[in-house]
């Protein structure tokens, strides 16, 4: 399964924008476990997934070459 | 209406006498009249918008000055409401510019954006945008949104009446972060000009959105890099999982953190305080700041733990009763003495530099 990663703000630091290609990611349940093993950085903070430009609000199937977007809060004014 | 004031918008294609009525017809709030604030509040009123309500109960400072630019030098000190005010007015004089020197709480939040029609969120920390968010949600009064961390933006529009089903700021980030999580402008630093483009990106859109043009960012969250000049605009769903007060009771029963709300078990201190406990015996005073962050501190007096480093800190034991958390300005280590607060409860008196070192440079600079 090949997907694209973008990342913003802090989530950016550790996680580069960048292409993976792992087997039995086939959901974005399994795209955010795995997510969260690479980088448990991630695992204290708020943060949401897009995939392929839509907001991640249940578990999603992932077909390959998606791209997933991971996103954090932003408060700053 | 001076129709030769607003003459180079009204001759455009698509826009028109009767997007600039539209303009002048609408009731705009601009909450935080920091660096989204100023600039949003200059070109609305530049515009026409007839009736800018501004709140800000804050005060000019010199640091203020590199972002927010309707304020001068000579100015600081003073409500940046009254001088926000005054410069607008002067800009545009026939519109009306409405102050609200305070800060929202959930006591008085609907009683004034209920008087706005749309509600242009550039406050700088979570718990004022739940509340703008929650407020907005109830009213079901259209919401601006726009934030900035580092040289990114995040830009949205919520509850907008024309693209049902509408969404809320919970659609995507259904609970606040915890305090210190996401580093503010104050402790992570901002280039002025990122919230001038985002401020102005968020005029843009409120504009778009009374005159009825373009595809405003209803439903969506648009993800600006100044760095890279990269937008990434991501579509926002309904989603579930978060408490969104359905009345007026249930809004005032929500917790929103409010300062004077907050249950604390740890003491905010300042310089003089500092000094005294620093006289007491087992005491470990403790740098929360990162190991580039200036001014560097005494090493002798002052153990630098970087928040990056803190959970490892946490893991282990220390043998000092008294522990004094110091940052640049006093609001990670509030969240470090809230995490020791939690581990420890009474085992240990845990203190915070109210202000940081910022605010105390002098003591800092002498010591």
């Amino acid at each position: 399964m090949k997907i694209k990663m973008i990342s913003f703000g802090q989530i950016a630091e550790f996680i580069n924008n960048q292409k993976i290609d792992v087997d039995g990611i086939s959901d974005t349940d399994a795209f955010k476990q795995y997510l969260e093993n690479q980088f448990p950085a991630l695992k204290g903070m708020k943060y949401k997934l897009a995939l392929n430009k839509n907001i991640v609000q249940e578990n999603t199937e992932i077909t390959s070459n998606a791209t997933i977007a991971i996103m954090p809060p932003f408060s700053g004014g | 209406m001076s129709a030769e004031r607003y003459n180079r918008q009204i001759i455009l294609k698509g826009f028109g006498e009767e997007a600039q009525q539209l303009l002048l017809r609408a009731k705009v709030l601009v909450i935080g009249a920091g660096g989204l604030g100023c600039p949003a509040l200059q070109y609305l009123a530049a515009a026409g918008i007839g009736h800018i309500g501004i709140v800000d109960d804050d005060t000019i400072s010199l640091s203020n000055l590199h972002r927010q630019i309707l304020f001068t030098t000579t100015d600081i000190g003073k409500l940046k409401v009254e001088v926000a005010a005054k410069r607008l007015q002067e800009m545009n004089t026939q519109i009306g510019i409405i102050r609200h020197p305070i800060r929202l709480q959930k006591n008085n939040i609907l009683d004034i954006i209920s008087r706005y029609d749309y509600i242009l969120d550039g406050t700088d920390n979570f718990e004022s945008r739940y509340l703008i968010n929650d407020a907005c949600a109830l009213l079901n009064k259209p919401l601006i949104f726009a934030a900035v961390s580092g040289f990114e933006g995040q830009l949205a529009i919520f509850n907008a009446p024309d693209y049902l089903p509408s969404t809320n700021y919970r659609d995507i980030f259904p609970i606040p972060p915890d305090k210190g999580e996401i580093p503010n402008c104050a402790e992570n630093g901002v280039l002025g000009v990122l919230p001038g483009i985002l401020g102005t990106m968020a005029a843009a859109e409120t504009i778009k959105l009374i005159a009825g043009i373009g595809q405003p960012l209803s439903n969506q969250i648009l993800n600006y890099n100044l760095l890279t000049q990269e937008q990434y605009t991501i579509n926002v769903s309904h989603g579930g999982g978060y408490t969104l007060p359905k009345t007026v009771d249930e809004f005032l029963n929500m917790d929103y953190q409010d300062t004077s709300e907050g249950p604390q078990g740890y003491i905010e201190i300042d310089a003089s305080e500092l000094v005294k406990i620093q006289q007491l015996e087992s005491v470990i005073l403790i740098d929360v700041r990162e190991r580039h962050e200036l001014p560097v501190l005494d090493k002798q007096i002052f153990t630098q733990i970087p928040m990056s480093e803190f959970g490892a800190f946490m893991s282990k034991e220390f043998y000092q009763k008294h522990v004094v958390l110091i940052c640049q300005h006093g609001i990670r280590s509030v969240a470090a003495a809230e995490a020791l607060q939690e581990k420890y409860g009474d085992a240990k008196k845990i203190y915070s530099l109210k202000g940081g070192i910022v605010k105390w440079r002098d003591h800092f600079l002498r010591s």
